[in-house]
């Protein structure tokens, strides 16, 4: 059937209440939405500091509908694992342990609790909703912000010179039982990895691409048309990955010029003609490593 | 107040007491618009609106839906030549919906579904239809339908007009036609045939009648004006179809040329093909000129019909006072002409013969203006938009008003004097003035009129509707999966007493309904929930009417992604406060 | 049931008895037998915990402060760097008043390396909200670990118990074990106060603005009241229970004594036999034990030291640029006493990073104390340094 119609496939709104704090066109929002509508009310959230911490609000307000523990930077996945403990003792195995973080919170100061959360295979979801720079502090880089982008620690003069961290490389080496990515711009294919972790015991992560209006520098309404120009030209693939060994590709990525991508956003602006096909041969280049991870892996 | 505070920093309440919805500038607003094939479409069917509802699952709402604007689905569906296919949005993305497929099969199965009663007659005005070629017959079912007492006469034994006298039943099955017209006398329309105006019955007796709507067509086939045509053996295509079409055709020998490129030649061509001619079609400009439907050409073409283009007849030859051939002239493409094609002129080439026992012409048919009650200018009546001619209460349409002939234009303007007499006939009777502006009842403000919109009575629940055609660049084609188009079944041509069986199968029911799907609803929100799904803050919700969505303002932060996201173009962005 | 362990298994018997739910630590000398006698009970089915075996003592903390939040009865346990790591999460458990009960095994800060005793580590979270108990032996150690869960539980704060490394740590001494009933009816089950809850979704610490912040940090402030007065209660119920009584302080041969020491932590059981031998000779020379710094029993100890005319606190630990921690808080408790009855106190730094603590050592203290003329000279008095 060529109309997608993915309203049969994507819960109802139940657990975001209106009135949060995201700014206009956010991905994150998008994310939490679709993430928790699908997981349900049976649901607590460990949100470390990231851009949610404002997002749900401040106290005493809450704009999720289900338990949310706010703490420190580093901690997500560690509280989770002590969330999922008490729950264990308490039997109640069917509660779904989340922690929501953002990049910075996962590929930077989170990532060791993280690390140990999954070399324990402990019965959690971590989610990392990637916006790729440190968006609530006001657009710093961080390990997963892209080759050239500027932010205000990486200026136009100087712009982030380093390559984004392989995250979903890491987690594989974890062998957990479920990783996958996903995207906003995607909604069924997020549901379905959702549904398809959720369904999974034991650290199941989820790496969602969110793209930022203001820390990108685009338009509110393009928020899902970049995030899928990111996993059409492969800058962001859509994957997952079972027990670090099986990898799949869960969409089409056509490839081809990511220079749309690139020149849609003004944190790009600077970059010229040379720069953008620097990131299209380092895209190549890496779409051939992950094509061998796939072919190996199934 | 330090009661008030707890100890630890518990959520009590949520987000919802923020009113987020003050950081906007712009707002969303959901208004449907028109989809292209609406627009284009000569008879002025709501297309994307049985579509939808196909998609739906709701097969009979679909039907009764193309129905309301099209008395005559299942011959359009075979004989239209669709433009509404090309204007077709899909045509960006792959190719474009296969709607007469879909129109025909919805329109056979309204043939196979249980006759309504007739229509109440609702006041006491009469009408006369003149001619039940599909002008006339589009225009009294509408009448009817408007609760007149709607009488055709007809000058044949049979009605149709054009429709049974110049589509060979390869393309139009008889009983096809044969069902379709006794649909609609089951609607209450009166039919007489074997009444000729103006020889059988004088146009004063008429006076009877409150208004008289005339489509008698255009039946005379235009002289190739070259020496040799009065020869035996040189037929007027018009003719020459309608006794092939009865099962009398002549004696047309081995070798046929026909003359001309418009769809009375394709079918003259390929009806001389069943009689086991050689058949040649000659057309003076190039395939790309030709104004016959498309699909006739290529059926045609694969019927075994030969071409030669560029090439004009200058004389049909005799040999001891029989045909024997054509002399032609070369030709090439000039300047364009009024029509915008250009215009073929004679090359410097000599001319050249070609063997022929029979020529069929087929160059176009004229109207006859004798014994009609007004005057022809440039060879056709003169009517404005809703088929007034200058003559009081005659009104005029079909290939005898100046408009495109084809099929479908006919049954649009029998449409449109259908609304025109009304209006008339209603101001008269001293009712409610009705709308006067025209434009505001075409699809896309230059379409055909929407009886629906005369009638004040579309089921189709419309949001804010605005009377704008959606572009490509309004549609998200990132919302659909590219589908291939599916292709009608065609079985090869029959021979003998089984070449008139019907060439192109169509689509089945389900097929239809697949191909249905590939529509992209241009325009019409059809509650996909895209942009409620993208609202980051969660702010849109279904509407409580089943339909259409509530956006809510104090939660809205304006960031455009429901009408960036929309897949259809039937949301907007407006500034706050406007 | 009297059974002869280290300090540090006297730990584990105690969060055994006390039912703890969820432990998560990380290995560190000298604490790790701790640990590794809690991952035995809970292996063998003795406590029916979950033991999450984290990589870091952050992580440790990260966890407890999870579980707790859930609703379940938490314990880890470190020492030095592991508990300089926690020190952002030990504000968060604090401040978010989860209950979770933290043995530390006092041990002095790198570099260079040195795993032997000293306070500073501990007295280091001084402001993170916690309340610190310090022990002095094991017996005080296995019934602290008990009473701290019931603490923590009816005030909603953490617990630091505290004992020294290696004097009590790695030390064998005989210790009567309570009986599980016993401890039941002291210790009911934890009853949350807030707990994550899918059934009553709220969350916990969002931006607090400064609109309300200042209240909560004043609840914080009273709880900790309550906590001294609570402690007091519940000392008298363990004793009731056991005839062992470990108060917040502890006077030993103070009543009429002109000269007293302050101690915390085994060095008290040193004094003990300092203040004996000086007793012996006729001197009036009696001992005050500290064992609750946080939150500080500052009338109580008014109260003991009122009247006196010197007083030596011994402070295994360094503030530096100041001086000895605990002394500096025994100034401040003092400052309000009237003149005419307020002592000269002086402040001995002794026995860092696990130096040796004798009878000598703190012998010197009492004659330095007992001599010296007019007001103290300096607020930190170096005691045993080679010079």
């Amino acid at each position: 059937m060529s109309q997608i119609m993915i309203r049969d496939r994507i819960p109802a709104n139940e657990l975001l209440h209106p009135g949060h704090l995201a700014c206009p066109g956010c991905g994150g929002a998008i994310a939490m939405k679709m993430v928790l509508n699908t997981l349900g009310p049976k649901t607590i959230i460990v949100m470390p500091a990231c851009c949610w911490t404002v997002i749900a609000g401040p106290w005493p307000q809450s704009s999720l509908g289900v338990p949310v523990y706010h703490t420190a930077f580093e901690t997500g996945g560690a509280v989770a694992s002590g969330i999922r403990a008490a729950l264990d003792v308490q039997g109640d195995t069917e509660t779904t342990v989340m922690a929501w973080a953002g990049d910075g919170g996962t590929f930077d100061i989170g990532l060791q609790a993280l690390s140990g959360a999954a070399e324990r295979n402990e019965d959690i979801l971590y989610v990392c909703y990637d916006n790729e720079a440190y968006m609530n502090t006001g657009i710093q880089r961080s390990s997963a912000t892209p080759w050239g982008a500027w932010t205000t620690t990486t200026p136009t003069i100087q712009p982030q010179g380093t390559i984004k961290k392989d995250i979903m490389a890491i987690m594989a080496a974890h062998r957990v039982p479920y990783a996958a990515t996903a995207c906003v711009s995607y909604p069924a294919d997020l549901v379905e990895k959702v549904k398809r972790a959720h369904a999974i015991r034991g650290t199941r992560f989820l790496h969602i691409l969110s793209p930022c209006p203001p820390g990108w520098k685009y338009a509110d309404e393009q928020t899902v048309e970049l995030g899928r120009a990111a996993v059409r030209s492969r800058i962001f693939p859509l994957l997952e990955v079972e027990n670090g060994a099986r990898w799949r590709f869960t969409v089409d990525h056509p490839g081809g010029d990511v220079g749309a991508y690139v020149r849609a956003q003004g944190r790009f602006r600077h970059l010229d003609e040379g720069a953008i096909a620097h990131i299209q041969e380092d895209v190549d280049a890496r779409w051939e490593v992950l094509k061998k991870r796939v072919v190996h892996g199934t | 107040m330090a009661e008030a505070i707890p100890a630890v920093a518990v959520s009590t309440t949520t987000t919802r007491v923020n009113l987020t919805g003050s950081w906007k500038y712009i707002r969303p607003v959901w208004r449907d618009r028109v989809a292209p094939c609406n627009a284009a479409c000569p008879v002025g069917v709501d297309i994307e609106g049985y579509m939808n509802l196909l998609r739906e699952g709701r097969d009979s709402e679909a039907i009764d839906l193309l129905l309301r604007e099209n008395p005559l689905p299942a011959i359009t569906g075979r004989v239209c030549d669709h433009p509404c296919e090309t204007a077709c949005n899909r045509c960006s993305l792959d190719e474009g919906v296969a709607v007469h497929a879909v129109e025909r099969a919805l329109g056979d199965a309204a043939l196979a579904r249980t006759q309504g009663e007739a229509r109440a007659r609702r006041n006491a005005d009469r009408i006369a239809v003149i001619g039940s070629g599909p002008a006339g017959l589009s225009a009294a079912v509408f009448l009817t339908r408007l609760g007149y007492a709607v009488t055709i006469l007809e000058a044949a034994p049979e009605p149709g007009g054009l429709l049974r006298l110049g589509i060979p039943p390869y393309r139009l099955p008889r009983d096809v036609l044969d069902r379709q017209i006794a649909q609609i006398r089951a609607e209450g329309v009166s039919i007489l045939c074997n009444v000729r105006m103006g020889r059988d019955l004088a146009w004063d007796t008429l006076d009877w009648f409150d208004a008289v709507f005339v489509a008698t067509g255009a039946h005379r086939s235009r002289p190739l004006d070259v020496q040799g045509e009065e020869l035996p053996g040189v037929h007027a295509g018009l003719e020459y179809l309608r006794r092939a079409n009865d099962g009398h055709a002549p004696d047309l020998g081995k070798q046929v040329v026909v003359v001309g490129g418009g769809n009375t030649a394709m079918d003259c061509a390929r009806s001389a093909r069943r009689q086991g001619a050689d058949v040649l079609v000659l057309y003076r400009r190039t395939r790309e000129e030709m104004p016959a439907i498309a699909d006739e050409i290529t059926e045609a073409a694969a019927e075994g019909v030969r071409f030669l283009f560029l090439a004009a007849p200058i004389e049909v030859m005799e040999q001891q006072g029989r045909l024997c051939g054509v002399a032609a002239q070369r030709m090439v493409l000039g300047s364009p002409d009024a029509s915008g094609r250009r215009r073929p002129v004679p090359s410097d080439e000599a001319p050249f013969s070609i063997t022929a026992d029979a020529v069929i012409t087929a160059i176009g048919e004229e109207v006859d203006g004798a014994h009609l009650p007004f005057a022809l200018e440039g060879g056709a009546v003169p009517v404005d938009v809703l088929g007034r001619t200058a003559a009081p209460h005659f009104f005029a349409g079909g290939d005898m008003a100046g408009h495109e002939r084809t099929v479908a234009h006919a049954i649009g303007a029998g449409k449109r004097a259908a609304i025109g007499i009304d209006r008339h006939l209603r101001a008269r009777r001293g009712e409610s003035p009705p709308p006067d502006d025209v434009a505001a009842l075409r699809w896309g403000g230059a379409g055909n009129l929407s009886m629906s919109r005369w009638r004040q009575d579309d089921p189709v629940p419309r949001i804010d509707p605005v009377n704008e055609v959606v572009e490509w660049a309004d549609i998200n084609a990132a919302h659909f999966a590219p589908a291939p188009r599916l292709l009608d079944w065609i079985v090869p041509p029959g021979r003998g007493r089984s070449g008139m069986r019907e060439v192109n199968r169509g689509l089945s029911r389900s097929e239809a309904t697949s191909e249905a799907k590939r529509c992209l609803n241009c325009g019409v929100c059809n509650d996909c929930q895209v942009c409620m799904i993208f609202c980051p803050d969660a702010a849109i919700t279904p509407d409580p009417s089943g339909h259409g969505f509530m956006v809510d303002l104090d939660y809205c932060k304006g960031c455009g992604l429901c009408a960036a996201e929309c897949p259809r173009g039937a949301v907007t962005m407006t500034r706050e406060g406007l | 049931m009297k059974k002869v362990m280290v300090g540090n298994h006297a730990v584990s018997w105690g969060v055994k008895l006390a039912r703890a739910e969820v432990i998560s630590a990380y290995p560190i000398t000298p604490q790790t037998q701790i640990v590794e006698e809690l991952s035995e009970m809970v292996a063998g089915g003795d406590l029916p915990a979950r033991f999450i075996k984290v990589e870091s003592e952050h992580s440790a903390m990260a966890a407890c402060i999870g579980a707790s939040a859930t609703g379940a009865r938490t314990f880890t346990a470190t020492s030095s760097q592991g508990l300089a790591l926690m020190h952002e999460l030990l504000h968060w458990a604090a401040g978010g008043r989860l209950p979770v009960v933290m043995a530390d095994v006092n041990r002095a800060l790198a570099p260079g390396w040195n795993i032997w005793t000293d306070q500073n580590d501990s007295l280091a979270q001084r402001d993170t909200g916690w309340i610190q108990l310090y022990c002095e032996n094991n017996q005080e150690v296995l019934d602290t670990t008990i009473l701290a869960f019931r603490l923590a539980e009816v005030v909603d704060l953490p617990v630091m118990l505290v004992l020294d490394a290696f004097y009590l740590s790695h030390t064998s001494e005989p210790v009567d074990v309570p009986d599980a009933a016993l401890v039941d009816d002291f210790l009911p089950p934890r009853e949350a106060r807030h707990r994550l809850d899918t059934a009553d979704p709220r969350s916990y610490g969002a931006l607090v603005k400064p609109d309300a912040y200042m209240e909560m940090r004043l609840q914080q402030q009273q709880a900790m009241t309550a906590a001294g007065e609570a402690h007091e209660r519940f000392v008298q119920d363990w004793s009731a229970r056991t005839g062992r009584a470990w108060p917040a302080l502890e006077a030993y041969r103070a009543d009429d004594a002109e000269l007293v020491l302050v101690t915390s932590g085994t060095i008290t059981s040193t004094a003990r036999e300092v203040v004996d031998s000086w007793r012996a000779r006729g001197e009036r020379v009696g001992l005050v034990k500290v064992k609750m710094f946080r939150p500080f029993p500052t009338a109580a100890l008014r109260a003991m030291l009122r009247g006196k005319r010197r007083v030596a606190v011994l402070d295994r630990n360094i503030s530096p640029g100041h001086g000895g921690i605990f002394a500096e808080e025994i100034r401040s408790a003092l400052y309000d006493v009237p003149l005419d009855d307020r002592p000269a106190l002086w402040g001995f730094i002794l026995g860092l990073g696990g130096r040796d603590v004798t009878p000598e050592t703190i012998d010197e203290i009492v004659v330095r104390t007992r001599e010296a003329e007019g007001a103290p000279e300096r607020e930190d008095i170096w005691v045993g340094v080679k010079v």
